[in-house]
């Protein structure tokens, strides 16, 4: 048998292969379709989503469980058994009720009837009515007597038809109250039983919403989730919040809580939750509905950063915080670094940088103390002084550091030189960082160049500085020198400790507010001391330090003890003989910015020695930009030297500079905080090709890991502008107000004494006793009159108002504009008008009573109500408060009431005692009320009764606080005069 | 033809593996129900006993109630300010003993007589006491002359309340356990009292001659402490079977006696 031809002649082509062409392809085809869909579909967010369900069933389930064992099954028996009986005695009375529901239904009928006909009568009427005004218009004694006849009858019938409405309705109601009456049991019972459950029934219902039923998977599955799927990306638009995409903003869309499913719902915040499904911490705070930032206005990556519409690990910008979760990362997350998002999010530790852009205007963010801790190192470090920080609280301050025009008169070039070289050494907590001997200085001949550098700079100093000899200080006790330092308030702001670490005192900076004064008898001239210490302003008008209004003994006594505390290390110091021809080639160095080799070296051989020391040092201080922490003569216009970090925060990666360093994440953060810590290392490996001149010049502040990554946060949190004003904490004037005030605070120390705004008090840690602090300056703005305040902190050694403390209020150099904010503050804090109207005259009665009720409670026996005490050794328990002669021109007369009637509210830990006792239900006793029977009491009860028309009268006033209180008070403003 | 049959299988093995990966994500493990509330527990049958003693002997200082006549008044002797209260064998008064942990999760009904502290002749009696959380204080003044009773504890809420009027009460109960609550009085600087508040009925004041005794200690093992307002803490573990007397002492002031043991 032939075979067939592998070809038929009319087909170039062969059926068989080409089927099986089709088929493979439309296999790959199919493969390649259902990857698709499949990728489309198997998103990495689907899968948290999926897990966070089935760890919220576990939750549930738990909770379910827990919820059916707590409910008392007795008492759940019981109750279901009265329901039974309940409906068994209602069935008894069926019968009953099904008539009185049929009575109803006929009463309804009735009732429209009856309602109906009313109505057609009342409109009826009107016309009537109506036809009789116009009868008696048109006269005519006939047609209006009609009209009237007309009028009277319907007014009659209509009165008819309400009576029988009315009678019909209260029929129906009297049918109603049976009916309740006989199931008020039966519904008393079923209310008893539904409350019960009800918290079981919600999560019973929850727990059937997360249910996996065949819905959930119709619902979820590929291709079919376009309906209504269980899992869905969570969005949310946030109008008025930007990103900066290259040359446009664009609102945001956060997409975070796709993953992070539980961050704003409560519950989530066990130790067995773990991120992606942990709820936000402090939902007081942020995302809850009434918290200062809910999610609805903020969403998330205006405050964590990262890329808003990012439903995936890796694009979002997580930053892992170290290497260890870096692996973790991408093990589990296949993490990478996006190299193209330039505002990642922030890595645990950093988040709070986050808060800085809208909160650093508004000072003080108590609930952050690594911003407020970072904001303080700031400041008192002095960063705005070279570097501009365009925020209200690194503007418009003084310098950090003490004036030098004068310096001459107070301490030795020996000392200042040695001081230069290493501050921290002199003064472990010191704020003046170390400039010289750095990392970056390698070799013999720069070192010579750093000595030469301080020496010039000393002699610069010293050559423009004002010299005044001061005269020996009268002599003084070191021993009561010691106490007048402890007690009088000086450690408010000074500390006297050579092992004291900064690091310590965190968060309270109040008691390094002012030098730490060890070794102080090495470094100045007692003479200078005892002027300095009588009148800090005579010697530089700006210093922040106050005076204590010390006498001539007083200050002596301070001086012998500062004056005794001394280190043979610093003393007899002289500034170092150095290489004349380097210092030379530097001179010329700089000369030749504008002159020529050859001149610039005519110019140095004209020039002394001394000459040269002098210009070299005027350079020096040009380069390392002392003069930004330094008032000096001949740099008052002198510009910063550092750079702007006003958007420090939102400057591009690639233009922070890492010079060889490769063992330095690639990150803002680990930049600038690796920058605080060794402030040279970009010079690594580069010491040798740069010209001395051209090495960086940013100093060691001897930062501590804590400082750095404090002050890191807060620049960080340095960013363009991207939230609109009206969400910022820090816009508007009322905020302005309290950010003035508080800066103020802040300057002055007023902390290092003072508790304000909770926080302060930091002379507690030198003080014996809390009995011996100063005041709380909580409710100051509703307390004292801005009148008494504004004279008081002006001059407050005209008054001794706690004659019992020790520390004096100090005499502070305030202008009247600084106290007028501080008023301002106070008042603002408080939400009260910095002014208040006068106090109105009472009646006669309640300055009567005030008066018996004043010596019933015994105020007198800590207030002074009289003229002074005589004079005495021992503080008598009369000292033990205020005098309360004072209180008419001090205090606010509606505060004072208040204050009597509940005292710990305004001031926790207050001396003051409470008078009446506030009972569990809120109400208030008035013990006065319960004693005034007593027989002690007698004269006093006659003295009031004459007020009163009636003993009852009598005993109602006295057993209400309110005004109790203000008759207190009326006695304390109209008697004591 | 059965080519395509092969196809069509083949494209099915390619689909199978998808619906079983979408089904995924399911496999944290449960979590475990928290174990049932504690039951009210019952004292035991144990008591711990022993003394406090104190060599460095200072005298007890004098106090000057100069400030407040009426104080004065009330006393013809001088007055002690009962901080350290040693007899002449060494015995230590007024130092605060009790279990400091070992009875976690017990619960002890608190008694329902109160606790008094009175103020009498401007002085706090008792000066060293311990109640019981949720247990009913009643602060009276005896004098005729005006105390405050300023309260100042570091977990319950702090109180100062004025009491004019002789015979005055004020009650008050602590929610929270607390070793020890500073009481004070404004008025009169010199007085003080110190109150434990517990969780349970395990502790005891030392008397005049340093010593104390527990009784109803359920069987355990314990962290006795002993607590003084001037000579500070130390504590010592206790193992109290049922119906046995335990002996614990104490001393301060010594070299070695600081460390406890």
């Amino acid at each position: 048998m032939p075979k067939p031809p592998k070809k038929t002649p009319d087909r170039h082509y062969d059926f068989g292969s080409l089927n099986q062409i089709f088929a493979w392809s439309s296999v790959a085809l199919l493969g390649v379709t259902l990857w698709m869909v499949f990728d489309d579909y198997a998103k990495p967010w689907k899968r948290m989503q999926a897990e966070f369900r089935s760890l919220e069933r576990q939750k549930l389930r738990a909770e379910l469980e827990e919820e059916r064992r707590q409910l008392d099954q007795e008492e759940l028996a019981g109750v279901r058994e009265q329901i039974e009986a309940e409906r068994a005695a209602l069935a008894d009375r069926r019968d009953r009720l099904s008539e009185l529901q049929s009575e109803v239904t006929r009463l309804d009928k009735k009732i429209y009837a009856a309602d109906a006909r009313a109505r057609t009568t009342k409109s009826i009427l009107d016309t009537a009515r109506y036809e009789l005004d116009v009868a008696i218009q048109k006269g005519g004694e006939e047609g209006e007597a009609e009209a009237r006849h007309r009028f009277e009858e319907l007014s009659a019938r209509y009165f008819e038809n309400r009576t029988e409405l009315e009678a019909l309705q209260e029929a129906r109601a009297e049918a109603q109250r049976e009916i309740a009456l006989v199931r008020e049991g039966l519904v008393a019972a079923q209310g008893r039983l539904d409350g019960q459950l009800a918290a079981l029934d919600s999560l019973e219902v929850r727990m059937a919403n997360l249910s996996k039923k065949l819905d959930y998977f119709v619902l979820n599955a590929p291709l079919m989730d376009f309906i209504e799927p269980d899992l869905k990306i969570e969005q949310i638009i946030l109008p008025g919040l930007y990103q900066d995409i290259n040359f446009t903003t664009v609102e945001r869309v956060d997409r975070c809580m796709t993953c992070h499913v539980a961050a704003n719902r409560a519950g989530f915040d066990g130790e067995e939750w773990r991120e992606p499904f942990r709820t936000h911490p402090r939902p007081d705070l942020f995302l809850s509905a009434g918290s200062p930032h809910p999610y609805s206005t903020f969403g998330c990556t205006t405050c964590h950063g990262g890329l808003d519409r990012a439903t995936d690990f890796a694009r979002a910008g997580h930053s892992p915080v170290d290497e260890e979760q870096l692996a973790r990362w991408k093990e589990s997350y296949g993490w990478e670094a996006q190299k193209y998002l330039e505002m990642p999010i922030r890595p645990a530790g950093m988040s709070e940088a986050g808060c800085v852009g809208c909160h650093a205007g508004n000072l003080w963010t108590p609930e952050s103390e690594v911003q407020d801790v970072g904001r303080e190192i700031m400041s008192r470090a002095g960063c705005y002084a070279c570097h501009k920080i365009d925020y209200s609280a690194f503007t418009d301050l003084p310098r950090p550091g003490p004036a030098l025009r004068r310096v001459a008169s107070k301490t030795s070039p020996g000392w200042a030189y040695r001081w230069i070289e290493a501050p921290r050494e002199f003064r472990p907590t010191s704020w003046m960082p170390h400039f010289f001997f750095q990392e970056n200085i390698e070799g013999e001949v720069n070192e010579e160049r750093q000595r030469i550098e301080i020496a010039a700079a000393v002699a610069y100093i010293w050559d423009r500085s004002e010299r005044v000899e001061y005269p020996a200080p009268p002599p003084g006790d070191a021993a009561r020198g010691r106490a007048h330092f402890e007690t009088l308030g000086c450690t408010g702001c000074h500390l006297i400790d050579g092992e004291a670490q900064r690091d310590q005192f965190y968060p309270a900076f109040n008691r390094m507010h002012g030098p730490n004064l060890v070794r102080t008898g090495s470094k100045v001239e007692a003479g200078w001391l005892f002027a300095w210490l009588k009148d800090p302003q005579k010697y530089n008008p700006d210093s922040r330090m106050p005076s204590l209004r010390l006498t001539d003994g007083e200050a002596a006594d301070l001086v012998a003890y500062l004056m005794s505390l001394r280190d043979p290390e610093f003393e007899g110091l002289d500034v170092p003989e150095v290489d004349a021809e380097l210092r030379d080639e530097m001179v010329r160095h700089y000369l030749q910015a504008t002159q020529t080799i050859e001149q610039s070296q005519a110019t140095v051989a004209a020039m002394t020695p001394r000459e040269r020391d002098v210009y070299l040092g005027g350079e020096t201080i040009r380069k390392y930009g002392c003069f930004g922490c330094h008032e000096l003569d001949g740099f008052d216009d002198a510009k910063p030297i550092g750079v702007e970090l006003t958007e420090e925060g939102s400057k591009p990666l690639h233009q922070f500079d890492f010079g060889h360093v490769h063992d330095v994440p690639h990150t803002r953060h680990d930049w600038i905080q690796t920058k605080l810590l060794r402030p040279r290392i970009w010079d690594e490996g580069k010491e040798r090709v740069k010209d001395y001149h051209e090495l960086y010049k940013m100093p060691d502040f001897g930062f501590s890991e804590r400082e750095a990554r404090a002050v890191t946060v807060n620049v960080l949190g340095f960013l363009e502008e991207s939230v609109v004003a009206e969400l910022r904490a820090d816009a508007g004037p009322d905020a302005a107000v309290l950010a003035e005030g508080r800066k103020l605070i802040t300057r002055y120390n007023c902390r290092g004494c003072h508790l304000v705004e909770g926080q302060g008090h930091a002379i507690q840690t030198a003080l014996e006793s809390v009995d011996m602090l100063p005041p709380n300056l909580a409710s100051e703005g509703s307390r004292v009159r801005s009148e008494w305040l504004f004279d008081y902190l002006h001059d407050p050694g005209a008054v001794r108002l706690r004659p019992w403390l020790g520390a004096r209020m100090p005499t502070f150099a305030f202008s009247d504009e600084e106290v007028n904010v501080l008023l301002d503050y106070f008042a603002e804090r408080d939400g009260r008008e910095a002014f208040l109207s006068a106090a109105e005259r009472p009646d006669e009665r309640s300055r009567a009573v005030g008066e018996v009720v004043f010596g019933m409670l015994q105020c007198a026996k800590c207030h002074p109500a009289g003229p002074a005490a005589a004079a005495g050794g021992v503080v008598s328990a009369g000292e033990l408060a205020p005098s309360l002669l004072l209180a008419r021109e001090r205090l606010r007369h509606d505060w004072v009431p208040g204050w009597i009637k509940d005292p710990q509210s305004f001031i926790p830990g207050t001396k003051m005692p409470a008078n009446f006792v506030q009972k569990r239900d809120g109400t208030w006793e008035s013990p006065i009320a319960a004693a005034i029977d007593a027989p002690m009491f007698s004269a006093q009860k006659r003295s009031m009764l004459r007020h009163f028309e009636s003993d009852e009268g009598l005993k109602e006033f006295l057993a209400d606080p309110d005004r109790v209180t203000v008759a207190l008070r009326d006695h304390i403003w109209w008697n004591l005069r | 033809m059965t080519k395509n049959h092969l196809f069509s299988l083949l494209a099915l093995l390619l689909v199978l593996p998808l619906a079983v990966g979408c089904g995924g994500g399911d496999g944290a493990p449960e979590t475990e129900a928290p174990a049932p509330a504690a039951e009210p527990a019952q004292g035991g049958s144990g008591s711990i006993a022993g003394a406090v003693t104190y060599s460095n002997g200072d005298p007890d200082q004098p106090i000057a109630m100069d400030a407040d006549p009426k104080c004065a008044e009330m006393h013809a002797d001088p007055v002690y300010t009962q901080k350290i209260v040693a007899g002449d064998d060494g015995g230590l008064a007024n130092a605060f003993v009790y279990i400091s942990s070992g009875l976690e999760g017990k619960k002890f009904p608190a008694p329902g007589e109160p606790h008094v502290l009175d103020q009498k002749g401007c002085q706090y009696t008792p000066h060293v006491s311990g109640m019981m959380t949720g247990q009913t204080l009643i602060i009276r003044n005896s004098d005729e002359t005006l105390h405050n009773v300023h309260a100042r504890p570091a977990n319950n809420p702090e109180f100062n309340q004025g009491q004019p009027f002789q015979g005055m009460e004020l009650e008050r109960t602590f929610s929270k356990a607390e070793v020890m609550i500073p009481f004070k009085c404004d008025v009169h600087p010199w007085m003080a009292s110190y109150m434990a508040a517990l969780d349970h009925p395990f502790f005891a004041v030392t008397g005049e001659d340093g010593s104390f005794s527990i009784e109803g200690v359920p069987a355990g093992s314990y962290t006795l402490e002993v607590w003084h307002e001037e000579l500070g803490t130390q504590t010592q573990q206790v193992e109290v079977a049922d119906g046995a007397a335990v002996e614990a002492n104490w001393s301060f002031g010594g070299g070695d006696a600081a460390s406890g043991l």
